[in-house]
């Protein structure tokens, strides 16, 4: 683990760049390549807590698109991530493998990242969660879509493989959860980030928009709801830290949806005191709107993690704490 | 350096060991007359045994060690259901203010009283004319004669509400007013007074669940020897504010532990069906949220020694979670605390009216986000 002060010398460092990339880049800056540059992967193999947390955050936080997911899950996949390995994701609020096998014809369908585009090879994750397989399928058996929806800018693609099962390996049961644990952290780290923005934008325009003859942050409607999104934030901040301290898929998951609700609640709130302005395309705002909106549903929908987890409790009967002093 | 996942191990060892000598000689939630008894029984026997003095300091008669070490038992016995939390945690808003204000022998002298179960305190802060606005009490000091900085008697006179425990109390922290009327937080000054002080009448108010946990307390002309004053005087807003932290860290977590005991015994009883899990998979989520805030929260403290307006995070999170808890009860068990006349239906029926005050009390919800606004947003004055 880094210390406090490395710590943010790294935070400095890598929120700087990302900035520095968008602000040059006219438009589609490659933020791969600052990450890279950054020395991500070694980052991510030595201090991958650390890492994850800093980069995800840092690209919630300047709604920078990056295909860094795709590492963190064929990391904790047992694979050695590398530029031209495409993961394929589950489909939108799902969350169980995306493939399945079917004697020697392997047929998936997910999210990925734009890294599917350019990627020579896809790992695909088949069967069920108590018997999965891994196979790496050559990027030329998969159709990959850019999927525009609500936030084209996100680069996410619908991938569909139908390809050849040949060199799967049997995946130890423990290990697919963990890497949906990962991606799940990474993921709320991202929109913990993007939370944080929005409350900054809505939090200055309320200092600065005069109304009635004062800054509307005097009125204490508007105080009230901002008052509601840090709530939300710091809520979703002390959850991803129980699921860094006491990793495991249930804090990990608590902490995905967590930060689905938080998206919801600060991107509500923020955008009722933005009012007009957040409403246009002038402003910034709706670029982080469109973004939690899209990465809400990766890794599993707040709504369907809440769900399954409920349905555990009561199956059960019992209740665990998770987290102890 | 004490190991605290040991020492819950060998807590939770000896609670179970002597669970048959602990446990409610009542089905929950019996009367408030039966939680006091329970609860002054449990101290004693925690006492006997020695686990009431871990985490106090030794100099009233605790055995040091960390804080944290209060919680945890506050905690464990909550999760167990041999206390309520909310009576056995008000140690944790009492006991520090003695320790930290009151003349040194006078604190070696009551505290160990407090823990051992032998006495019961109050705490006189709220007014008809101050809750949410505190510092404008009115409750009134004066020196029984010649000046403020040499009586050796002080007399009061004036009222406070809200009073909880107040009937079964033995001793009050009272707030009152020593400077004038407009001095608002800076002439206030803190004093321990003997609720068997001629001129203290308590009468107690019924609260919606039909329980008077609460009172009103009058002051007629009630004399206090200057000894008793808590911290400087004219500096009870700082006694005041002392007790925040150990309010928003332990009694909290004490909460959460009782709130987790209680979404358990709901789990074993509600339908096994999708509606139903969403339901609960919500309360949990939030406990989980508030949970997690809370340890954080309370390792702060430890670290650093203050924790400040950030806990008004904490406070929100709590009267949420709770709220949402007993509303998970009421949505799933229909009729249960509308109609059930069961003693089940009792238990939940008094608490579900009771976590109503949940965003009133310990300052409410919006003077919560009040200070959230002004103080973590910074977004300047609301006038």
């Amino acid at each position: 683990m880094i210390d406090t002060h490395e710590r943010a010398v790294m935070e400095e460092t890598v929120r700087g760049a990302i900035a520095d990339a968008l602000a040059t880049a006219r438009e589609g800056a490659n933020i791969d390549a600052v990450l890279a540059q950054l020395g991500w992967l070694k980052m991510l193999d030595d201090e991958p807590d650390d890492a994850i947390d800093i980069v995800f955050r840092a690209l919630g936080a300047a709604n920078a698109t990056a295909t860094a997911l795709d590492d963190v899950v064929a990391s904790a996949l047992g694979q050695k991530p590398r530029a031209d390995l495409a993961v394929l994701l589950p489909r939108f609020a799902a969350w169980d493998p995306p493939g399945r096998i079917d004697a020697d014809d392997l047929q998936a369908e997910g999210l990925a990242t734009g890294r599917a585009a350019t990627a020579r090879e896809m790992l695909v994750v088949c069967g069920t969660e108590s018997e999965p397989w891994s196979v790496i399928a050559s990027t030329t058996v998969a159709d990959v879509q850019a999927v525009r929806g609500v936030d084209p800018d996100a680069g996410l693609r619908a991938v569909r493989v139908h390809g050849s099962a040949a060199g799967a390996t049997r995946l130890d049961p423990a290990v697919w959860p963990k890497a949906v644990a990962l991606g799940r952290r990474a993921v709320a780290y991202q929109i913990a980030g993007a939370g944080r923005t929005m409350l900054d934008l809505a939090r200055t325009h309320a200092l600065e928009r005069v109304q009635f003859g004062r800054p509307i942050a005097r009125f204490q409607a508007v105080r009230h709801r901002l008052a509601d999104a840090l709530v939300a934030v710091e809520a979703l901040e002390a959850a991803l830290t129980a699921a860094r301290e006491e990793p495991n898929p249930d804090t990990a998951a608590l902490a995905k949806a967590v930060a689905g609700r938080t998206a919801h609640t600060v991107a509500r709130h923020c955008q009722q005191v933005l009012a007009g302005i957040g409403f246009t395309t002038e402003h910034s705002f709706h670029r982080f709107l469109m973004r939690v909106l899209a990465f809400e549903g990766i890794f599993g929908s707040a709504d369907a993690i809440v769900l399954d987890i409920g349905r555990r409790l009561l199956a059960e009967r019992r209740v665990p704490t998770l987290i102890e002093l | 350096m004490i190991n605290l996942a040991d020492y819950r191990a060998e807590l939770h060892a000896w609670l179970e060991a002597n669970h048959d000598e602990l446990a409610p000689r009542f089905a929950p939630p019996g009367t408030l007359d039966d939680r006091v008894i329970q609860m002054r029984r449990v101290k004693s026997i925690l006492f006997d045994a020695g686990w009431m003095q871990r985490g106090w300091p030794e100099r009233v008669g605790g055995r040091g060690g960390p804080p944290m070490l209060r919680t945890e038992l506050g905690a464990a016995l909550a999760a167990r259901g041999l206390t309520d939390p909310g009576l056995f945690s008000l140690i944790e808003v009492l006991a520090p203010t003695i320790i930290d204000f009151a003349p040194p022998e006078l604190a070696a002298e009551v505290v160990p009283r407090l823990l051992s179960g032998a006495e019961l305190w109050c705490q006189g802060f709220s007014e008809p004319d101050a809750g949410s606005d505190l510092a404008s009490l009115r409750c009134h000091a004066a020196p029984e004669s010649g000046d403020a900085r040499t009586a050796t008697k002080w007399v009061i006179n004036g009222q406070k509400v809200w009073t909880s425990l107040a009937q079964f109390s033995d001793r009050c922290v009272l707030l009152t007013r020593t400077g004038p009327p407009d001095s608002r937080h800076r002439g206030i000054t803190a004093f321990f007074v003997d609720m068997r002080t001629p001129g203290i009448t308590v009468v107690p108010l019924e609260m919606l669940n039909g329980e008077l946990e609460f009172a009103e307390v009058f002051f007629a002309d009630v004399v206090v020897s200057a000894d008793r004053m808590l911290g400087e005087l004219n500096g009870g807003w700082a006694v005041a504010m002392s007790i925040l932290p150990y309010e928003r860290s332990s009694c909290f977590w004490q909460r959460i532990a009782f709130l987790y005991r209680r979404l358990q015994r709901l789990v074993e009883v509600a339908p096994d069906d999708d509606r139903a899990a969403e339901i609960v998979g919500d309360a949990y989520l939030q406990l989980h949220a508030l949970r997690a805030r809370s340890r954080a929260t309370q390792h702060r403290l430890a670290e650093t020694g203050t924790i400040g307006a950030e806990t008004s995070i904490d406070k929100v999170l709590v009267a949420t979670a709770e709220q949402t808890t007993y509303d998970a009860v009421r949505r799933l068990l229909p009729g249960m605390i509308e109609m059930d006349d069961s003693v089940a239906g009792e238990m939940w029926r008094s608490e579900y009216l009771y976590s109503r005050a949940a965003t009133i009390y310990g300052g409410t919800a919006e003077v919560q986000r009040n200070i959230i606004a002004r103080r973590l947003l910074e977004l300047g004055s609301d006038e």
